[in-house]
Order: C-alpha cells, then sequence, then structure tokens
C-alpha cells in the first residue's frame, strides 16, 4: 500500500486497505478574506489496529496506528479580496507519502469519529 | 494484507497463566482480541485549529481504530506440581468495533 495513489475512480473505496495518498478539496479560509477552495494531495485509508487482554494492568494492550501525513511539502497561496493590513498568504500542508503511524500530538490535531 | 477486510472482528490468541512467579501451577487458554481494519484519514487543518493551536496542529486527523467493546471473564484451568489443579479467570473479548483510537505511545 505503501506510496499508492488512490483517485474517486480507480480502485473500490468501501473495501481498500491500507494508507495511500487521496485527493481532498477544502476551503482556505481565515479572517479578513475571502475563502478560496483548493484541492490537494492528503491521506486515507485503513490501518490495521488491534486491542487485546493482557493479565496486568491497564489489562487491554492497544496497538492503534492511523493513516497519517509521511511527508510532506507546504504549499503557500494568496486568499482573494483580503482587507487592508491583513496577511493574504495561507500555507498549507500537501502529502507527499502516506503512512500507518501513531497520531503525533505535537504536529497533528488528533480526532475520532 | 491483500487479503484483508475492512472492520474490526474477534481474533484467537494463545494465553499461558501461571499462579505465581515460580509457575507453580500453569494453564494455557485460547483467548479473543480485537484485530481489523478500520478507517482514518488526515488533512489540512481548519484555520481555527491553527490559531488554537499557535500554528503547530496544521494537519488534523479523523480516525477510528479496532477496539474491545465486551469483555467476558473465563476459567483456565491450571496444572500444578505435585498433581494438583487450580483455576484462574482472564479476561478475553466479547465484542469488538470501530471506535476512538487510543492516543498513548507504545
Amino acid at each position: 500500500d505503501r506510496g499508492s495513489v488512490l483517485s474517486t475512480s480507480a480502485g473500490n473505496l468501501r473495501t481498500f486497505v491500507g494508507c495511500a495518498v487521496r485527493e481532498f478539496t477544502f476551503l482556505a479560509k481565515k479572517p479578513g478574506c475571502r475563502g478560496l477552495r483548493i484541492t490537494t494531495d492528503a491521506c486515507w485509508g485503513r490501518c490495521q489496529t488491534w486491542e487485546k487482554p493482557i493479565l496486568e494492568p491497564p489489562y487491554i494492550e492497544a496497538h492503534h496506528r492511523v493513516c497519517t501525513y509521511n511527508e510532506t511539502k507546504q504549499v503557500t497561496v494568496k486568499l482573494p479580496n483580503c482587507g487592508p493590513g491583513v496577511d493574504a498568504f495561507y500555507t498549507y500542508p500537501v502529502a507527499v507519502r502516506c503512512d500507518c503511524g501513531a497520531c503525533d500530538t505535537a504536529t497533528t490535531e488528533c480526532e475520532s469519529v | 494484507q491483500e487479503t484483508a477486510i475492512p472492520g474490526c472482528h474477534l481474533h484467537p490468541f494463545n494465553v499461558t497463566v501461571r499462579s505465581d512467579r515460580h509457575g507453580t501451577c500453569q494453564g494455557s487458554h485460547v483467548a479473543q482480541a480485537c484485530v481489523g481494519h478500520c478507517e482514518s484519514s488526515a488533512f489540512p487543518s481548519r484555520y481555527s485549529v491553527l490559531v488554537a493551536s499557535s500554528y503547530r496542529h496544521n494537519i488534523t486527523s479523523v480516525s477510528q481504530c479496532c477496539t474491545i467493546s465486551g469483555l467476558k471473564k473465563v476459567k483456565v484451568w491450571l496444572h500444578c506440581v505435585g498433581d494438583r489443579r487450580g483455576e484462574l479467570e482472564i479476561f478475553t473479548a466479547k465484542a469488538c468495533q470501530c471506535d476512538m483510537c487510543r492516543l498513548s505511545r507504545y
């Protein structure tokens, strides 16, 4: 699965197992500017995770890995129609490579569904 | 990995238990764990997340992981030194589901 790229037409997302670069569209927006719709590369997939009961505390051992950015590059765009004195530049990460790994709370907002 | 099926399912594994450090009594049992492939994604964070994290969290990960949603106790029969027998209760997974990931590192 490493280094693979998913497109909406290729492969069956319902049964895909692994972690891959996938197209993602979002609205880059900040106060004082108009939003800009951006399509970029992000990460999506299904990583193998498990939990098993163990005899000692905490009684459950977990191996939880998530599909996240392994290698990124930064891209900066200029947002349209910004007010006077507003910094018009918006920087976002682009996924070069995605992989199953621990959610790094130093660089990542780790959320659950 | 190629033949894996998405979802989170019961998976048997062998567990060996001892009654004490010396292993006076010992037994083994096939217990259940939860193993599987749950959905996760990572994408550029919203501006509000960037500001709230002092521009450190430029990636947002929204994920689910395979978790144990129900446990039950089972008895394991132990064979002891000198032909004695004993028993010990251990936990085994009863049900699994894709749910919140644990953030702690291992």
